[in-house]
C-alpha cells in the first residue's frame, strides 16, 4: 500500500489535534507553548503534503515563512515565561489569578 | 512583477523610523524627546503614504503588487490612514509609560511602531501567508507591550494570557490558511477567488473546514465571543499607557483581515461564513454587554464592552461586500472613541498600572471637569446616543444586516444597545454623583494625552454631527 501525500494530511490532523487537547489540558506554560509548536509543525505538514499532492511549489515556501515566524514567537514566548517565573518561581497557569472580575 | 514604491511605502517609512530610532539610541543614548520625534517622523510619513495611496488607488483603481502579495486599494489604504494616526495617538496617550520605563522607553516606541505597521499590512495582504505574517508582526509586538511593565502589577500575568491564547487562535487560523490552500491549490487570495468563483467542489468539506478555522483565529483577534476569554485580563493587566492602541489596532487590524479574507477568496461561499458570522455577533453583543453591567473595574468594564462592539461590527459583515463601508465607519469612529477613553483612564488610573477601579472615578467631574466631560462623550458615544459618531455607527451596520435579511440579528443588536445604556452611564454617574474620595489625586493632564483626547473627542462629535463626508469616503474604502 503506497502512502499518499493524503495519509501525512491525515496524520498531520492527528499532531494538531494532540496539539491543541495538550494546549487545553496541561497546565504548565511551557508545556502548553510546546503544544503550540506542535500545532504549528502540523500545519507545516500539512502544508507540505498538500503542496506535493498538488503539485505547487507554494506549500514549501510556507513552511519556510511559518518556520520564522515560529522562532521569532519562541523568542517572546519564553522571555514571558521566564519574566513569570521570575516573579511567582512557578509556571503554573493556575497561579495566574490576580486578574478576574 | 509589479513593483511600485509606493505600495510599499508606509512600511518602509515605519521600518526607517525603527531604524533610525534604535540605532541612534544605542549610539548616542538620546533622551525622550528625539524618541518621539522618530515616532512622529514615522507615524506622519506613513499616513500620508497611505493618503497618497488613497488618493491614487481608492474605489475602483485598486492594483496587486509585488506577485500579488500587496493590494493597494480604498481598502488597504483607509485602513493605513485609520491605523497609524491611532497607533501615533495612543503613544502620546502612553508617553508617561515611555518616560517611566527609563532606557526601554526607546523599545516601546519601536514596538508601537511595528505593531502599527503590522497592522496596515493585515489590511493590505493579498495573500494569506502574507497576512500570516502581518499577523504575527501584529500580534508579537502587542505581546511585548502588554507585558512592558515587567514589575507591575498584572502585567506579565496579561502578557502570558495573550501570549498562549494569542498563539493558540494564530497556530488555528493557520491551519485555516493551509487547509484553504489544500483545497483551492493556492495561497494567493485573488488566486483562491478565481479558483472558486469557477469551480464546483463537489466535497467542499476541506474547504468549510478552513473557512470555520480561519474564523475562530479572526474571531480571537477581533475578540468575539466566545473567543473573548483573553480580552478582559489583558486589558485589566497591561499598563494603561498600552490598553487604547491594544484595543483599537487589534479592531482595525482584525476587522480589515477578516473583511478582506470572507469577502474576496470566499465571496462565493457567503451562504456558508455569513450564518456563522450572524451566531458570533449575536453571542459577543449578548455576552459583551452582560460581562460589561457585572464589572467594576473600568478597563475590564471597556474590554467586555469592546466584545459587544465587536459584534456590532460583525453585524455588518452579515451583508458581505455590501457592509465593508458601514463596518469601515463603526470601527474608524469606534478606534478613537476607544483611544480618548483609555487616555482618560491613563491619566487618573496611572499610565504604568493595570488596575482602574471605578472608585478612582469618583467625583472626577470635580477635581477634572474638562477629563470627565471628554469620558462622559466618549461613553455616550459608545452607547450610541444621537449626535455622537456612536450612533450613525450603529445606525450604519444595522441597516446594513437589515438589507441582507438579519432582522433577528437588528433587533437583538437593539435589545443590547439598551442594555449597554446601563454600565456606560453607571460611569457617568460615578464621574459626576459620587463624592470624591479624600486622598483623590488631583490627575496631572500631559499635552500628549490633552491632544490625544482633544482629538478623540473632536472627531466623536464632528463625525456625530456631519457624518456625510465619511459615510461618503467609506464607500471608497472596499477591497480590489
Amino acid at each position: 500500500m503506497a502512502v499518499t501525500p493524503g495519509w501525512y494530511m491525515a496524520l498531520a490532523a492527528v499532531l494538531f489535534i494532540i496539539g491543541a487537547g495538550g494546549m487545553l489540558l496541561r497546565r504548565n506554560a511551557l508545556v502548553m507553548f510546546m503544544s503550540i509548536e506542535l500545532m504549528l509543525n502540523a500545519v507545516n505538514l500539512t502544508f507540505v503534503a498538500a503542496g506535493r499532492e498538488l503539485n505547487v511549489l507554494e506549500g514549501q515556501v510556507a513552511v519556510f515563512f511559518v518556520m520564522v515566524v515560529a522562532a521569532a514567537e519562541v523568542v517572546v514566548g519564553l522571555a514571558i515565561i521566564i519574566a513569570v517565573f521570575r516573579r511567582r518561581q512557578t509556571a503554573s497557569v493556575d497561579e495566574l489569578t490576580q486578574l478576574r472580575g | 512583477m509589479n513593483l511600485d514604491f509606493l505600495a510599499i511605502a508606509p512600511t518602509v517609512i515605519i521600518v526607517t523610523a525603527v531604524v533610525l530610532l534604535l540605532m541612534v539610541d544605542v549610539t548616542f543614548q538620546m533622551t525622550h524627546r528625539w524618541w518621539g520625534i522618530a515616532a512622529a517622523l514615522g507615524f506622519v510619513g506613513a499616513t500620508t503614504a497611505s493618503v497618497w495611496q488613497w488618493i491614487e488607488h481608492r474605489g475602483d483603481d485598486g492594483e496587486l503588487f509585488f506577485s500579488d502579495m500587496l493590494a493597494v486599494d480604498g481598502f488597504s489604504s483607509f485602513a493605513g490612514m485609520l491605523v497609524f494616526p491611532i497607533a501615533g495617538l495612543g503613544l502620546m496617550a502612553g508617553w508617561q509609560l515611555v518616560r517611566g520605563v527609563g532606557r526601554r522607553g526607546a523599545e516601546f516606541v519601536a514596538l508601537s511602531l511595528i505593531a502599527a505597521s503590522g497592522a496596515h499590512l493585515m489590511a493590505a495582504s493579498a495573500n494569506l501567508i502574507m497576512l500570516f505574517i502581518a499577523l504575527e508582526v501584529f500580534s508579537i509586538s502587542l505581546y511585548v507591550l502588554a507585558g512592558f511593565t515587567r514589575k507591575g502589577e498584572g502585567a506579565d500575568e496579561a502578557a502570558l494570557k495573550y501570549f498562549l491564547l494569542g498563539s493558540l487562535a494564530s497556530a488555528v487560523f493557520l491551519y485555516g490558511i493551509a487547509l484553504i490552500f489544500a483545497a483551492t491549490g493556492t495561497t494567493s487570495m485573488y488566486g483562491a477567488k478565481a479558483f472558486l468563483d469557477s469551480t464546483l467542489i463537489l466535497r467542499p468539506g476541506i474547504l468549510l473546514a478552513g473557512i470555520a478555522l480561519l474564523l475562530v483565529g479572526l474571531g480571537f483577534k477581533v475578540s468575539a465571543a466566545p473567543f473573548h476569554v483573553w480580552a478582559p485580563d489583558v486589558y485589566q493587566g497591561s499598563p494603561g499607557g498600552v490598553t487604547g492602541f491594544l484595543a483599537a489596532g487589534a479592531k482595525i487590524a482584525g476587522f480589515a483581515a477578516m473583511a478582506r479574507v470572507l469577502v474576496v477568496p470566499l465571496g462565493s461561499y457567503i451562504d456558508d461564513w455569513a450564518p456563522a458570522i450572524a451566531v458570533m455577533a449575536a453571542s459577543s453583543v449578548i455576552i459583551g454587554t452582560l460581562f460589561a453591567i457585572a464589572q467594576t473595574d473600568l478597563k475590564r468594564m471597556l474590554a467586555y464592552s469592546s466584545v459587544a462592539h465587536a459584534g456590532f461590527i460583525m453585524t455588518a459583515l452579515v451583508a458581505g461586500p455590501a457592509g465593508i463601508g458601514d463596518m469601515w465607519f463603526y470601527v474608524s469612529t469606534y478606534a478613537f472613541q476607544v483611544v480618548g477613553a483609555f487616555a482618560i483612564a491613563a491619566v487618573v488610573s496611572g499610565a504604568l498600572t493595570g488596575r482602574s477601579p471605578l472608585s478612582d472615578y469618583a467625583g472626577l467631574s470635580g477635581r477634572s471637569p474638562l477629563l470627565a466631560a471628554a469620558m462622559g462623550l466618549f461613553m455616550l458615544s459608545m452607547a450610541g446616543i444621537p449626535l455622537t459618531s456612536g450612533f450613525i455607527g450603529k445606525a450604519a451596520v444595522f441597516r446594513a444586516a437589515i438589507d441582507a435579511d438579519y432582522l433577528w440579528l437588528v433587533i437583538l443588536g437593539l435589545v443590547a444597545a439598551v442594555g449597554g445604556l446601563f454600565f456606560y452611564l453607571r460611569l457617568i454617574v460615578v464621574m459626576y454623583m459620587q463624592p470624591e474620595a479624600e486622598d483623590a489625586a488631583h490627575p496631572q493632564v500631559r499635552l500628549g494625552t490633552r491632544f490625544a483626547v482633544g482629538v478623540a473627542a473632536v472627531v466623536t462629535i464632528v463625525v456625530g454631527f456631519v457624518p456625510w463626508p465619511l459615510l461618503d469616503w467609506v464607500k471608497d474604502a472596499i477591497p480590489l
